[in-house]
């Protein structure tokens, strides 16, 4: 295992690398720059785009900008050697001056512990939506396929259709006006995050579409496994129903449902561009949806890679997760 | 079945440790948390605050780096310019309380109010506003407005870090000027061309060495003195002269006459941020309110990025303080914004498109919402300088090179239908380009909606009708949204059904799109595109955006030499009265020889609630209603 765990660690680099490379060819095909202001408005003179451009290395070749990004290069203005991307240096945002990503998306305020920064609270969010959508999610999931063309699990398949196929934005909006207009349960305007109420709007709206994809994934899994041999004879050997189920259907049942987990994760803790910007919440997702219009470009690249880095983590996570809820899997040495 | 319970059990209470995280933490450790400034009557219902959604939050909030509206609404409130605009978008005295400029309007002097203090009760004086005005002008700072004071001298040289007055530079212009002589008196001698090419490429190479930099920046036409023109005393323990009472005045030396460069001496580029602030606080200076010290009205207290800012009132301002805290709250979303206003948690909100039908149909929320002139002229532009392609690829020059052409879009533009059907109200319809309220307005135009003599000026043109424009397969260009697809159907449709010419939409990514409106060899036939105030002058729309020289005009491809010579002359005159005629006659001009069908101007829509009263408005208010006017706004903490 700590072979197969290593080799995959080292997967990771050639992976980034790729993603970092077509991350950056497809940013920069796109027309414009960072310091393209609207037409409207006064417009970044010739002297100061040039002065910006050798600062932030906009004025070397494109292969060079991707090294540098990536590996590292002098700055022409301080010449000095920056290590790039290697070393964990995301690079300077182009439109947050003075601010490097890495300082955007994981420095808190002074004074406040990493969980108050872009990424912690994303962090945060996400793993309460995971959380939300797994406890929810599966039990739902088991009771519409134990109780198959019932009532519960016509419910089941309501919630779990519902959940995919209402836009998480309509779901916000709606919960704002039930608990915030009409009942007064909660502010629209979150004085504090630290105060628990107000994460449970955002985590429920942002784990709503995981919590009903995994609950349609275990329903399907369970009606599958529960007509399986292996659970035919489980009974006749006169097992409880309760070890039947958890033990022989929901075990295996569950493998499908941990192989979209793990993505979902990343998805979840990388942040929602909606639901960050619905509840005004302080996460990353706004800021990579920002960084693109904006042609942050740095900010577009580091926020790509954290996600990437992220999702390569989720996999292999799942892949490791895998062996242990079902023993017919094993890793190759 | 108990394990499984007690796994779910653990994750139910692991994400509410996890919200919880951090929180022993305060939310905001900037500053200390403000007391209200007025206490609150006993029988008082609301805090004396004031709560406005600002909706994006700042990208950078830096005096010499900053350039977008909700940057300024922020810079505005803590830091005061020389200058400041009354209600009527008049200059008047800010930290400055005269100035005045020499005969030839080529020096400016500002002569400071005495006893300025900052809001940590530091002292203030003119040598605060050299240091700001010449980080404006520093090409380290690389501030996106660093050119609004190029009027300064030497101030466009020591941006670029180049002088003709370099020796590498003189030299090698010398070199280019003998080169280009002789190619010019053989045409046809094809090495003296080459070497006119060499020697203006070694032109575009030369540069001005460190020390000749160092020259230069030192030469900038910004100077604090004191009253009799003795230089400011520097304190020897601090090295500075920023204590220097007696240092109250700011001498600007100008490339050229500029009667106008106090009103620029208002806006934001000039704010006083303390050098050592920005020293001690290294490139992320800005990011917090304990390095924000200013001479504004408010002082930034809290500062919680993405969530809210909280401003109180500054005790050391010179002027009328405000009576309420303020606070900022950054919701981008304006359906919940909404919500939030309705619910009462918030104070003054930019009403959107979509919800202006439900304030219209409320008795209550119609008679909250704020509807005042905007700082925004938006034309449908006419490409001019571009070559186009028709639909057999042959390419041809632009038909608005035709004055006629151009007539018939400007008359057939139905303006007034347009702010109904597609702005929904939230536009006002225009004839002219200054925008009423800014000085130099003239509603007098010799355009209108006229959709027959539109007809009749394409008949009268050079193509004789509609046909021979519909074999060029014109096309209207724009940046894809669905608003945007909404506003160019009905542009197409219009021009359809008044001159009977066929435009085909062509919708491009929207950052595509100002980008090739950037190119003159790629500007669309038809952009919608438009200017807003920068500060409240005539040069500041027909200077800036029109003349021939300006980046807005070559763009389009746009020259008028008759309209440019106006325009010189206004930039420079003495007179008030004389400079507005001079600007009023160039405005005719630019009407007169439509390089644009006229649009709109913006208007500026919010709901404000009926407990906040005294809230003076003016065009340039586009970030909330009252920010320029802060002191006479009150809080009605009993109503309920």
């Amino acid at each position: 295992m700590a072979t197969y765990f290593i080799r995959r660690m080292f997967w990771l680099f050639p992976v980034l690398l790729t993603v970092s490379l077509v991350t950056f060819i497809i940013m920069r095909s796109a027309p414009g720059g960072p310091w393209d202001t609207d037409s409207d408005r006064r417009q970044v003179d010739a002297s100061t785009r040039k002065s910006l451009d050798a600062y932030y290395g906009l004025d070397k070749p494109l292969w060079r900008q991707f090294t540098a990004y990536v590996f590292g290069d002098i700055n022409s203005v301080t010449k000095k050697f920056s290590c790039g991307m290697i070393c964990g240096n995301l690079g300077p945002s182009y439109r947050q001056r003075g601010r490097t990503v890495q300082s955007i998306l994981f420095s808190a305020p002074p004074l406040q512990s990493f969980w108050q920064s872009r990424f912690g609270y994303s962090l945060r969010l996400g793993l309460i939506a995971l959380s939300f959508a797994i406890v929810l999610g599966i039990p739902i999931g088991v009771v519409a396929a134990l109780k198959q063309n019932t009532l519960w699990d016509y419910i089941g398949l309501f919630i779990a259709t519902s959940g995919i196929s209402v836009p998480s934005f309509v779901l916000a909006i709606f919960l704002i006006i039930i608990f915030g207009s009409w009942l007064h349960w909660i502010d629209i305007i979150v004085d504090n995050w630290n105060e628990v109420k107000y994460w449970l709007m955002p985590a429920t709206v942002l784990g709503f579409g995981t919590m009903a994809y995994t609950a349609r994934l275990t329903r399907s899994s369970m009606l599958e496994v529960m007509r399986q041999d292996y659970v035919r004879t489980a009974r006749s050997k006169g097992l409880a129903e309760r070890i039947v189920i958890i033990k022989h259907m929901l075990k295996n049942a569950l493998i499908p449902v941990v192989t979209i987990l793990g993505p979902a994760l990343a998805g979840l803790v990388t942040g929602s561009f909606i639901i960050e910007t619905m509840f005004s919440f302080p996460g990353m997702g706004r800021a990579y949806v920002q960084a693109i219009g904006q042609r942050d470009y740095s900010m577009i690249m580091g926020t790509t890679m954290v996600y990437a880095l992220l999702v390569a983590v989720a996999n292999l996570s799942v892949d490791l997760v895998y062996v242990f809820i079902d023993p017919r899997i094993r890793f190759e040495e | 079945m108990r394990k499984l319970f007690a796994i779910l059990s653990l994750l139910v209470v692991a994400s509410m440790a996890l919200a919880a995280c951090g929180g022993g933490t305060p939310a905001a450790t900037d500053a200390p948390a403000p007391a209200a400034t007025d206490a609150p009557a006993p029988t008082a219902v609301r805090e004396n605050v004031l709560r406005i959604n600002l909706g994006t939050y700042p990208d950078v909030i830096d005096p010499q780096k900053s350039s977008y509206v909700n940057e300024i609404a922020h810079l505005k409130l803590f830091y005061e310019g020389l200058t400041k605009f009354n209600d009527k978008l008049e200059t008047v005295p800010g930290a400055a309380e005269s100035w005045a400029y020499n005969a030839d309007a080529t020096q400016l002097t500002f002569t400071l109010r005495s006893g300025l203090l900052y809001s940590d009760g530091s002292p203030l004086n003119a040598k605060r506003f050299e240091y700001a005005i010449k980080r404006n002008i520093d090409p380290a700072t690389a501030g996106e407005y660093a050119s609004i004071t190029d009027e300064i001298l030497n101030a466009p040289e020591w941006r670029a870090q180049l002088s003709p007055t370099c020796a590498a530079v003189a030299a090698a212009q010398t070199a280019y000027d003998a080169a280009k002589a002789a190619s010019d008196a053989a045409p046809t001698d094809t090495a003296l061309a080459e070497a006119t090419t060499a020697a203006a490429d070694a032109l575009s190479a030369a540069t001005c060495t460190e020390e000749e930099i160092a020259a230069i920046a030192a030469s900038v036409g910004v100077k604090a003195t004191h009253a009799d023109g003795a230089d400011c005393v520097v304190n020897a323990d601090t090295g500075n002269a920023y204590d220097d009472a007696d240092c109250n005045t700011l001498v600007l030396s100008l490339s050229k006459p500029a009667p106008y460069f106090h009103t620029i001496m208002g806006i934001w580029v000039a704010f006083p941020a303390k050098e050592e602030n920005i020293a001690d606080g290294g490139d992320i200076w800005w990011t917090s309110p304990v390095y924000q010290v200013g001479n504004g009205p408010f002082v930034w207290s809290i500062g919680e990025p993405f969530v809210r800012g909280i401003f109180t009132p500054n005790a050391n301002y010179w002027g009328d303080k405000p009576s309420y805290d303020l606070e900022y709250r950054y919701i981008v979303d304006s359906a919940v914004a909404f919500e939030a206003y309705k619910n009462g948690e918030l104070d003054i909100i930019a009403s959107a498109a979509e919800d202006l039908p439900t304030i219209q149909a409320d008795p209550n929320l119609s008679a909250q919402h704020m509807q005042y002139a905007g700082a925004c002229t938006t034309l449908i532009k006419f490409g001019l300088a571009a070559k186009y392609t028709a639909p057999d690829g042959t390419t041809y020059d632009s038909p608005f090179l035709d004055k006629k052409v151009r007539e018939a879009f400007a008359l057939a533009f139905d303006a007034e239908g347009w702010t109904k059907d597609v702005d929904g109200g939230l536009s006002a319809a225009t004839w002219t380009w200054i925008p009423p309220g800014f000085p130099g307005y003239d509603a007098n135009s010799p355009l209108h909606f006229d959709p027959e003599a539109g007809k009749a000026a394409l008949a009268a043109s050079s193509y004789g009708g509609p046909d021979a424009l519909n074999a060029l397969g014109l096309k209207l260009t724009f940046g894809d949204s669905p608003r945007n697809r909404q506003r160019s159907e009905w542009i197409v449709a219009k021009y359809k059904e008044y001159l009977g010419v066929d435009i085909a939409l062509d919708p491009i990514d929207a950052t595509t799109f100002t980008a090739i409106t950037k190119d003159p060899a790629t500007f669309p036939l038809f952009a919608r595109q438009g200017w807003c105030a920068d500060y409240p002058d005539q040069q500041n729309w027909l200077s800036v955006y029109w003349r021939s020289d300006t980046t807005f005009a070559q763009r389009q491809g746009y020259v008028n030499t008759e309209m440019d010579a106006l325009l010189a002359q206004a930039d420079v005159e003495l007179d008030p009265a004389k400079r507005a005629d001079l600007y009023a006659q160039a405005q005719q001009l630019l009407l007169a020889d439509i390089p644009s069908a006229f649009g709109y101007n913006s208007l500026n829509h919010y709901l404000v609630q009926p407990w906040v009263k005294g809230i003076v408005t003016t065009p340039q208010d586009s970030d909330w209603p009252g920010s320029f006017s802060v002191a006479t706004i009150t809080i009605d903490t009993m109503m309920p």
